[in-house]
This record gives structure tokens, sequence and C-alpha cells, in this order.
């Protein structure tokens, strides 16, 4: 066990209380006087040339204050810096249905929607593109005109030798897998509140002071300077509660820009919030995805070589699309030992809303590929699936041949607690038909090395104020989305400081009052953010130690600082010391209203050998004045990666591991897959909450399981037929199955008290594990996700001789799936039929084909 | 997403809401629990100028037993139902049914009278104005064509509720108030088949209560629902099955009478399963007259892509359910 | 739309508040009467973030409407805390990470509230039968199982100690 007194130790969240009694603020809780609600008209059209938009019987209804279309802020941006391809409402053309061509702001939300309606927009269709290997063909009506074929960007990369490696190899396994388009659904829907302030020297509308559902405030700041050319100084952004993240608010969502556009042309304070289906347009979750991969394999089980062709399903908007294509590759690497690569992978537009950063960015539906084809190379040559993972391990410290460096590696011990705990070894095929288990693996990155925007900055700074009244101040520009950073920083610096959590007061991303932070996402800030506040709060305890040495007589290598007390090693009552942590009631003891006094006090008393926080810190500041520490971040330069083209993305300064066993029912009448228990053993260097790690992993893994068997957006013709909570299927309580969480402390030689990230890694693994676990159990290998009822049953009709095929659409088959699925339904029928309604898109679009009464069921 | 604009008005009785019905027959909806009709209605698929709130009307409300069987309030929560006493003992079909709809939540507001009148469910009926303006509409909200039975004039939206299989089961009757007066209709004639106009009721029809006979107490029943998540979903294919055996405890080979079977969400509106009636009475409880009920009741199933799940699944766990309904019954 | 006057007893206070008739339960607590705890997530009555009670019955606010809602009992989150601390539910989502992000607490605070003053000691399967009414997307709903234990663990160690 460790030493320490805060880090390590179980920690309710800093901020739970007003989550618990509701009095917490989140962004849609806020009003200010004077304050207009903003509707967003969004585009039926997938994807269509404006011509025309009048807004003047808008305008003329009561209660309306003004609209705003594209020519009012025409500035593109995006958030990537080669991505800038946005703007806030349409400029010329839709892109997608659900895109945003307008927006009312009214004296409430009923006159906004009615107002909606009485927009007259004039579209001209365009050949919309919908199928990413379709669209890759296209020579007319590209989405942006400057992506020939809409292919936002390709990548080729080749490390080692594959050709060679899968020449030596004894199996080489070849296989397509899809997986289907996920996305986050927060429960909070994405809102925005923006309000100027008029300027008192000038007279004018000045600063801007925006409230956002953001995971980054910063960058929120720095695109509404381009989109609205503002300087940044002006631009106040603050983030508050937010209701959950794992990437949809990860960058600009177009309401945050829509919202301080309004506010400018009303006049007026401008609040907007997603409806739940807007949510689902405004997306940025993870593409459906086709992975072609190839393993190779020798008989001793080494993997020798590894070639991936991935084509993701990107949608309209570049969005971290440049990005999420690089991981998918990149990480292929740092799991195992692979000497050689092969990796082409293409970001593909369409006409549908831009996919984006979710929780695991990139590796998801590769590792789903990946560890399902590594269960069958292990079956082929007869291997156990938890050996043939062993038998690749890395050799840490290492680069892996992408040039990934890794230091810490608790992979070893994720699969050994794992394996140990669903006692693997008695029951791995030994269970009755229709029961089994599976092992997957994963990892993740603690942060990218290299920041989005390339600059030499720190990626995290902190600001720690210790003030007179023994109070500790942190800034920090981190923003706590329910992962709870706000207590992790708290926990850091009350280590450090040798103070109790109670003297802490945490201020957070609020660009006007914390230093720069760039953002939740990557799960970047307890590595990043955390060694950043661990050298803030060692600066404010050097300038204390100094001072408190001076007048214990020693030097300030020799002070303690523990439980709200600092003292002399090897001074008596030391280990009575740390019994009671309450900051003492100012003016009884060493208040600072008293300082003159008790300075003088403490001159007459001479060399102390012990003394509390409060006098500590009113000892320092006797000489220093004020008490400030501060604490940046950058990522080392050997941890920054390889110099080929897209190298930048996959290094992080380490990595988290691990290793999970499924244990699964499979009804063979019904195809209903049951999950009874999975056992999640997750490296995160070191716990420093361990309830909030646990928490992390088990909601990593749920999430994943979620892709696993339930989640998916349904699309027709770019239509998304499920933008709902009640028809996206997110797990019930019922449904979900006990989640036994080992945590594995590999302690990194460079996070934070030796911590890594905890929130994503694992949720890759989930959903091979039980695919694996499924083939333990009824022999069918699924290649698609999620693996819905449906899916299962046709798999094993299509196994068992004689019994009725389950013809689900044409040609599919979830053992080898070809191409995307698409909705059953006939949204551009174009036989003989009834007049279409006038507002009917697809009257006018070209290029479609009826779909056949095949998918039509109940036709007996 | 706001609301269209109406006026509220909220009857103290039966009398009184017949009255405001008639007064307002065409420009007006009934809100029962609301957890339909509400989200409807942000949807603009319903946009009354009056709302006539019957929560306060007590005599639509309650269970009241008699020598001729079990009469329920209109209004009566799902909640109340479930926890009825002789409901789980004489009519346990209902509850097994009741406990599947939505969640425990929606059920202490959702009433038996508003399961039963639901709207028929289509995935691209039951969305958002704009959404289904990106559709071109369809035939059962503003729009003249149906996606999902291509050049068809008829609307295929899937009846979707839970309760009513297992109340065709029990042979329930409707008591629905008119300006005209009282009538009692047999459930089973509630139901047009049309998926656009579920429902055989004048605008000025108030249903009232649901009355359950004495001679279906006691019958063995059981409900099987199909769903993807384990709580909040509609039903994607929902199958009751009832019988009765003469010595009371069912074994293998007993021998079931008035034996009945019906299917729901698979069909503009619940079946009753007349062939399975037909076939199944008289024969032995075992695995083969419960794969034959299955084969009954798949037959009566024509689902389409209304939902999440193939229509050709769908129509394969009617089959399955039945069957497994029927064989859950074995004590 | 001209609005109507409704009297609503929230918390145990009553309030006179001016709404228009189509006014949501929900929209009336958050907007009229500041009462912003409860949370709108879905828009289609399925994830249970407005879960309030109404006379001691856990019920959507977003199905309800406001002008329904008059002579009846409503309860908020605002109203659970006790004599201004966190409840034994409340304080064992915080220490048991009951909540991440938080949105959904209120809702699950709401119905597991309900089902421990009607079940002091429930089951398993009542515990999971009274979480399948509210959607979290943090949790995966494991902690929220442990806290919900934790809480009633320390309710029934607070009965015991005042006995003795």
């Amino acid at each position: 066990m460790s030493d320490f007194s805060v880090i390590g130790k179980r920690t309710a969240m800093v901020d739970s209380s007003g989550k618990a009694t509701g009095l917490g603020k989140y962004t849609d809780d806020f009003s200010v006087p004077g304050m207009l609600i903003g509707k967003i008209l969004h585009s039926p059209y997938p994807h269509a040339r404006i011509k025309k938009i009048d807004a003047s019987r808008a305008l003329a209804l009561d209660g309306v204050v003004a609209v705003v279309t594209g020519s009012d802020a025409p500035n593109k941006y995006g958030i990537l810096p080669v991505g800038h391809d946005e703007t806030a409402l349409a400029v010329e053309k839709v892109r997608y249905v659900g895109d945003n061509v307008a927006c009312v702001a009214a004296i409430s939300e009923s006159i906004a929607e009615k107002a909606l309606e009485l927009i007259d927009v004039e579209y001209e269709p365009m050949q919309a593109y919908f199928d990413p290997e379709d669209s890759m063909k296209a020579t007319t009506d590209l989405i942006h005109p400057e992506k020939p074929g809409n292919v936002e960007k390709d990548y080729h990369h080749v490390f080692g030798d594959p050709d060679q490696g899968f020449a030596e190899s004894d199996v080489v396994i070849e296989g397509r897998y899809i997986a289907n388009e996920v996305t986050h659904a927060a429960m909070e829907p994405h809102c925005t509140l923006a309000s100027f302030e008029i300027d008192s020297i000038t007279g004018h509308p000045g600063r801007l002071t925006v409230w956002s559902s953001t995971q980054v405030p910063y960058y929120l700041q720095h695109k509404l300077s381009i989109v609205l050319d503002m300087p940044m100084s002006q631009i106040r952004v603050i983030k508050p509660l937010v209701g959950g993240g794992f990437g949809a608010k990860s960058e600009i969502i177009p309401l945050e820009i829509i919202a301080a556009v309004a506010a400018r042309k009303a006049q007026a304070p401008v609040k907007i919030t997603y409806t739940r289906e807007e949510v689902f347009w405004a997306h940025r979750g993870r593409p459906r995805t086709i992975v072609d991969l190839k393993t190779g394999v020798k008989k001793d089980g080494s993997i020798r070589a590894v070639a991936a062709r991935v084509v993701q399903d990107g949608g309209a908007y570049c969005s971290y699309g440049v990005v999420t294509i690089l991981y998918s590759g990149a990480l292929l690497g740092a799991l195992y030992d692979i000497p050689n690569i092969r990796y082409d992978g293409y970001r593909v537009l369409t006409n549908k809303p831009a996919c984006g950063a979710m929780r695991g960015h990139g590796t998801v539906n590769v590792r789903f590929a990946f560890e399902s084809q590594l269960d069958e190379a292990a079956a082929r040559i007869g291997m156990d699936p938890a050996a043939i993972r062993n038998r690749n391990l890395l050799k840490p410290p290492c680069l892996t041949v992408n040039n990934l460096r890794v230091r810490s590696y608790g992979l070893p011990e994720c699969i050994e607690k794992v394996v140990t705990g669903s006692r693997w070894a008695e029951r791995k095929g030994k269970l009755p038909r229709g029961r089994g288990l599976g092992i997957a693996c994963s990892h993740y990155v603690s942060g990218a090395a290299n920041s989005i925007i390339r600059s030499d900055m720190p990626h995290s700074t902190v600001n720690i104020k210790v003030d007179r009244d023994g109070g500790v101040v942190i800034y920090t520009g981190a923003s706590d989305i329910g992962q709870g950073s706000d207590t992790m920083v708290a926990q850091v610096a009350a280590e450090v400081l040798g103070c109790s959590m109670a003297r802490i007061r945490v201020i957070a991303a609020d660009t006007d009052l914390t230093p720069v932070d760039i953002g939740s996402y990557s799960s970047r800030v307890t590595f990043m953010n955390g060694n950043a506040t661990l050298r803030a709060a060692q600066a404010a305890k050097k300038l204390i130690a100094e001072a408190v040495a001076k007048r214990m007589n020693c030097s300030p290598e020799d002070l303690i600082f523990s439980g709200d007390k600092v003292w002399k090693k090897g001074a008596a009552e030391e280990s009575a010391v740390a019994a009671v942590a309450a900051p003492t009631v100012s003016g009884h003891v060493d208040g600072q209203i008293l300082r003159g006094s008790v300075q003088q006090k403490r001159k007459d008393e001479g060399v102390k050998e012990r003394m509390s926080f409060e006098e500590a810190v009113v000892t320092a500041m006797d000489i220093q004045g004020t008490l400030t520490g501060v604490g940046s971040y950058a990522p080392p330069p050997d941890a920054r990666g390889g110099k080929h083209k897209g190298g930048g993305v996959g290094p992080s300064p380490a990595y988290s591991y691990s290793a999970q066993v499924a244990d699964v029912s499979v009804d063979e009448e019904t195809g209903e897959v049951t999950v009874h228990k999975i056992w999640a053993a997750h490296d995160c260097g070191r716990a420093l909450n361990p309830v909030a790690v646990e928490g992390q992993v088990i909601g990593s893994v749920w999430m994943g399981l979620g892709q696993a068997l339930q989640e998916e957006m349904v699309w027709k013709h770019g239509l998304l037929m499920n933008p709902s909570l009640l028809e996206y299927r997110s797990a019930s309580g019922v449904e979900s199955p006990d989640i036994e969480c080992y945590i594995v402390e590999s302690i990194d030689p460079e996070g934070p008290f030796g911590a890594k990230e905890a929130s994503e890694g694992s949720l890759a693994a989930a959903i091979p594990a039980v695919a694996n676990a499924i083939f333990d159990a009824v022999g069918i290998r699924l290649r698609e996700s999620p693996f819905t009822p449906e899916r299962v049953l046709a798999a094993l009709r299509s196994k068992k001789a004689g019994a009725k095929k389950l013809q689900l659409t044409r040609n599919f088959d979830p053992e080898n799936p070809g191409s995307f699925r698409e909705h059953g339904g006939s949204l551009c029928f174009k036989g003989k039929g009834p007049v279409r309604h006038a507002l009917d898109p697809a009257m006018v679009r070209p290029g479609t084909t009826a779909d056949s009464a095949e998918e039509m069921g109940g036709a007996d | 997403m706001s609301l269209p604009d109406f006026q509220v008005l909220r009857p103290r009785t039966n009398a009184e809401a017949v009255e405001l019905l008639a007064r307002h027959a065409g420009d007006i909806r009934i809100i029962a629990g609301g957890t339909d009709l509400v989200p409807s209605m942000r949807q603009k698929l319903f946009t009354p100028k009056f709302v006539l709130d019957i929560r306060a009307i007590a005599e639509l409300n309650g269970i009241r037993e008699s020598a001729a069987g079990l009469s329920i309030g209109a209004m009566t929560t799902l909640s109340a139902i479930e926890r009825h006493p002789s409901i789980r003992k004489n009519y346990s079909v209902l509850r097994e049914a009741t406990i599947t709809v939505a969640s425990p939540v929606i059920r202490n507001m959702a009433t038996l009278g508003g399961n039963i009148c639901l709207d028929t469910r289509c995935l691209w009926y039951n969305q958002s104005l704009a959404w289904r303006k990106s559709c071109g509409f369809c035939i059962k909200k503003d729009g003249n064509l149906c996606h999902v039975a291509p050049g068809g004039t008829k609307c295929w939206a899937a009846f979707s509720a839970d309760t009513p299989p297992a109340l065709l089961c029990l042979g329930a009757q409707l008591e629905i108030l008119s300006p005209q007066g009282t009538r009692i209709v047999p459930l089973q004639d509630l139901y047009s088949g049309a998926g656009e106009a579920p429902l055989k009721l004048a605008p000025t029809d108030l249903l009232a209560a649901i009355h359950l006979p004495a001679a279906s107490s006691g019958l063995h029943g059981m409900y099987k629902k199909l769903r993807i998540r384990g709580s909040i979903d509609y039903p994607l294919a929902g199958v009751a099955v009832t019988f009765r055996n003469g010595t009371g405890k069912v074994t293998a080979d007993s021998i079931m009478k008035d034996v009945r079977v019906a299917i729901t969400a698979v069909n503009p509106a619940p079946l009753l399963v007349k062939e399975a009636a037909k076939q199944l009475e008289g024969k032995p409880f075992n695995e083969e007259t419960a794969e034959l009920a299955g084969e009954l009741a798949a037959k009566s199933a024509r689902p389409l892509t209304t939902s999440a799940l193939t229509p050709e699944y769908r129509k394969e766990m009617v089959r399955v359910l039945a069957k497994r309904a029927l064989l859950s019954l074995s004590q | 739309m001209s609005k109507i006057l409704i009297t609503l007893n929230v918390n145990g206070r009553s309030h006179e508040i001016a709404c228009e008739p189509n006014t949501l339960l929900l929209d009336c607590l958050r907007q009229d009467l500041g009462l912003t705890g409860s949370k709108r997530a879905c828009d289609d009555s399925s994830c249970g973030a407005c879960t309030v009670q109404i006379d001691g019955v856990p019920m959507l606010s977003c199905a309800l409407l406001a002008v329904s809602c008059q002579g009846q009992r409503i309860t908020t989150i605002e109203g659970v805390a006790e004599h201004g601390s966190l409840s034994a539910l409340q304080k064992a989502y915080s220490d048991w990470g009951g909540s991440q992000c938080g949105y959904c607490t209120p809702g699950f605070m709401m119905t597991v509230n309900a089902l421990l003053s009607e079940t002091p000691d429930p089951t398993d399967e009542q515990i999971g039968a009274a979480l399948s009414s509210n959607l979290c997307r943090c949790t995966g709903y494991v902690q929220m199982i442990q806290a919900i234990k934790a809480a009633i663990r320390a309710e029934q160690e607070g009965r015991a100690a005042k006995r003795t």
C-alpha cells in the first residue's frame, strides 16, 4: 500500500452534492434577463443548393426578434486546422438531412418554432451519396468541391516488411468486418447561451460571454473568434456542469456558434438547446466502418504481420475525421508486438451527419476486427485465446514498429486478472452449448502527444493560489464532464500540499479565470492536467517550505507536509499528527484578521518544530506577499512519434491497457445474446481515485456492450430512422450485466503519481470479447456489429443444415458482411404510386433506385 | 419541442366529459396518462384545439369486482392493474402483459384505456414535423404515400400496445359512452385494421370501462413480448395465450380448452388468431401443440418495416413467443 | 396564447403561477419556479430524467400538463434533501460513484426514493425494476446499484442506532 493520504483513496466527487440535490447548474439551467430562445431550421434534403431564403414571413410574426442565415457569419471553421469546412449556417448548399439553414431568435420556444415554419427556402436537389464506397466513385456533385472522389483524406502506411511477414506466417487469415454507426447519446442535450455586453469605452456591443455544454471551452473560444471576427480576449467561455460528453462535445457543435451569431443580430442574449433529434443530427459519433483485415501468425502464436484497409463513412464534414482515420491505423501498434504493419485508411465524405470523436476514438472498430481475427487465428493453430495474447506481449520500455513509445505496460497483469476472475482455464470451451466465454484486449492513449493545433505551448496549465485563510484555490482549464477531473486536481494538490480536501476550491474551465487547457478528450486530462496541477502544487509548496524551513532552522527537504500540518522530520508526535484534518476557524487560531499580532507572536515564540498548515501559509506570506504556484505540462519530445505523414496521431506519453472476459448465453431459437458478466481489468497506471476509475472502466465496458449488442444508427438514404432515445436503444438497467472491475497499477514513470488514462481504453475490448464469447457458445463468427438477435439468428440458421434461412436483407450474411445495410423502407420508391407530398425530397432526387419487395416481410 | 396551442378542459364527471366531446368534436383529443399523446403532440402528429383531461373524473378510475366479473375503469393506471390481487389471481395474462409495458414510472401514469386506444406506430410516422417533412410525409399524417408498402394506398403502421392481446384472450368488453348513451362493445370490434385510423370510435365516444367476464376468470395465461431493451420499449411483436384445462393443474398432455392466442405489434390491429382457437381446442398440452400454436400465430402476423428489427425476424419471433408462452404455463 | 392562473403545491409550498394551458409540468417547474433540478433529455418520454413524484408516486413531468397537477402534492429533487443535508441515498450516490455527469441523477433519485419509502429493504430484482425507468449513459448502473445498497445499509444502521 502507498503511504499517500489522499491519492488512492476512495473519494466522493467534489461536485457530487450539487448533482444529488439537483442544485448543480448545467447550461440549460441558466437564464439571463432579456434572454431569447433560438430555434434552428434544418435541411430536409441530403444534398441541395440553396437558391433562396426568404424569412420575411417569419420576421413578421409577433415575438420574433431576428432570423439569421449563413450570410450572417460565412467564415469557415472546423475542429482541425486541416478541416475548416463548416459554417455556422449553410452557405450556398446543404449537405445532410438536418444541416443547419437558419435560426430564429424569439421570445419563446413555441414562437420560434412557429417562425421556422414561415421561412421559405428554395432548394435545388443535387446527387447525394450515402455509402462510402459509392461515394468514393463520385465525379459530379462533390460534397466539398475541393475533395475529389469525396475522400476527405487517405493514408497509406507501411512499417517493417508486411509481405515478408505474411510469407513467413504459418497461417494467414483474411476477413471483412463491419461496425455500424453509434453515437454518444449523452443525457444532456447540447445547449449554449450567448450574451454580449456593451463596452463602456466604445458604447457598442463588446465582450461576449458564452455558457456552453462543451468539453473544449478554449477551442470554442478560438472558433468563435474566427467566425465572429472578434479577438479571443473579447470572448469568455464558461463551462458549467456538463451532462456527459463521450466526445460529442469535444469539438464545436453548430449551435455554439449559431447562438452567438443570433445574439449579435438580435442584440439580446440567446439560448439554444437542442432537441434530442437535433443531438442525433449534430452527431459526431463513431463512423460506420469497413475493416478488411489480414493477420499472419506462426504456429507458436507469434503475430508476424497485419494488414488493414479501413473505410470510414465520415458524413458531410471533416470534423475529427483525419484524426480518426489515423488513430485506426496507428493504434494497430502499442498493444501487441507486431513487427510488420500495412495500413490503408480512407476517410470518406457522405451526405449524412458528420462523424467525429467518440469514446475510444478511432480504435474501437479496428480493435473489434483485430481481436476477433486473433481468436480465429488461435483456433486455426489450436492455441488458447488467452495464450495467444500472452504470446504477443510487448517488452517495454520500447518503441513499436510505428514509433509509439511504450514505457508502462500492465497488459500481462490485466490478462492474468480476468483469466483468474472468470475461471477461464476451468470453464473456457467446457460450458454447455449456448454458453461461452470470450476474451479480448484493448488500449488507449493518455492524451495525444501532439495537440490538434501544432504549437510549442504546453497542453495544460494550472495556477494555484494559497491564501492567508489557509484555503487553496486551483484554477484549471480542465473540463469536468462527469469523469471527475475537478476532483482529480483537488486530490493531486491536496496530496502535494499535505492539506485536507476541505481546504481546496476548484475553479475550472472559464476562459476569463483559468489558464489554458486544451480540453477533455483523448483521455488526456488526468495525465496532462494532473501533471500541471502536480507541478503547480509543488511550486506553491516550495515557497511555503522555504519560509517554514527558516522558522524551523532546517532545510526545506527536511519538512513533511501532511494532515494539514507541517513538521520537521523526526519531530515529536509525528505519528499523531495526521489524525484530524479540518480547517480551523479564522480568528480562533491563526486567522488572517489577527495576522499582525500572530506575526508578532510567532517572532516571540522563536524556533518551532511543527505548525499548522494555516500557520505555515501565513509564515510564507510574510516573506512572499502572495503565494502562487504555476505548473504546466507538455509531452516530452521523445513521445511525439515518427516523422511519416500522419505520424503525429497515435503517439502518447503513455498508454492504458485493458483485458476483458465476457460470459454470454445465446438463445438459439431467438438469436438473443445475454451477457451474464464481464470481468474487466484496466491498467490505469495508478488509480488516483478508485471510485472514479472503476466508474470510468465500468462505464466504458458498458458503452462497448451497447455497440456490441443493441446500439445502431439506422439509415435510409441519409435519413436517420431512429433519432430518439426511444429508438436508439441505450441499455436500461434490466439488461445491463454485472461488470467486475480490476484495477491494475503499472505506475507510469511520467504520469502524475504514476497515473494514466482510465476512461476510454476499456471500451474497445468489450465488443470482440462478446463476439468471441458468442463463437465459443454457438460456433458462429459475427463480423458485423451490433450482434442484434436477427443477425445472430440469421448466422445460426445459415450454419444449420436444413434450417429455414433467415434472409434479413438481400445477400446479407452477418458472418461475411459485404456492405452497409440500409433500413428496409422505401424513401426513394419511384414506381406508380400516389402523388407525393410537395415537400418530398425523394420526388426530385436523382440517381436512386427502388427497393425490391424482397425486404418486405409477412408476404405469405 | 413545444406543444401545439390548445385549451385544457377538465371535466369532473363522465356526463360533463361526453358533453364537452360533443361540443368540440373533431377539435378535441382525450388525454389519459399522456405518455404517448404528449410526445405525439410535440411531434405535431396531433394539433387539437382542445385537450380533454379526464384524470379528475373519479368514476373512470378503479377496479370493481362483481358476479359478472371485473370492471376496470378506463383511467385505472397500469401499476394499479399489476398490483391488483384478483387480476393477479384470476386474470393473470393481463398482469403478465401489463408488467411488460414501457417502464414502471410510465405505468404509474399510463392507463388501461389509453393502452387500448394507443395510436398505431411506424418509424416513418412517429417522428418530428421536421423529420417527416424530409421524407415527404406519409399516408397516416400530412401525406399520401406509404414508405413501407411502396405504391400502396393503405397505412401499415403497427398497433403496438401490450395489453390488448391479453384482453382479447379474456374476451374483454368495452363500455363506451356517447351522447346517444352507453354501449357495450367486444374489444375486437374496436379495431379497424387500418393503420391510419386504427380505432372504430366516433369523435364523441368516451371509453369508460373495460369488463372482464367471470367466464374468463382462472384461465391459464401468459404474454411474451419481443423487445430489444429490457425496459421502456414498445413491443416489436407480442403474443398472449390463454386456455383452461379440466383439472386446473397444467401438466404434460393436459387437455386444453377455450384456447385463445392473440398477437400484437405485427399488424395494424391486435388480432385473435382464430385458426389457433379452432385447431388447438381439445389438444393435449405438449411441445407439438405449442409448435402448432406458434405456426398459426406467425401465419396471422404481417409485419412490415415499421419498426426496428426486420419484418421477417419479427414474424419468426411471433412463432417462437407463442410457443414459449404456451410452454411456460406448465406447472 | 393567453395565460391562465394555476396553483401548484411543490415541495410543500403553494405557488400561484400564470402559464399557458399547454405548459408541461417540467417547463413550469424549470422556467416558472426556477426548480431546474428536473431535467429534459429525450422529448419522447423515454428517459426518466424529468421524474418527479406526484402524491409520492414517481411520474414523468415531461408528459404531464402543469394545469392537470393542481391539487396534488408535487415533489421534485429539490425537496428531497433532509434538513439541509444530503439524504442517505444522496450521500451514498456521492460516495459510491452513483453519479458521474449527474444529469440523470435527479430522475433516479425520485424513482429510487419512492421505491425505498415503499419498500425499505428491496430485493435485487426490485432495485433493478426501479432503475429500469430511467436511462443513464455514464455508469452502466453498476455503481448506482452499489450506492443504493449502501444507502439501505446506512438507513438500517441509523435505525438500529436509534433503537439502542
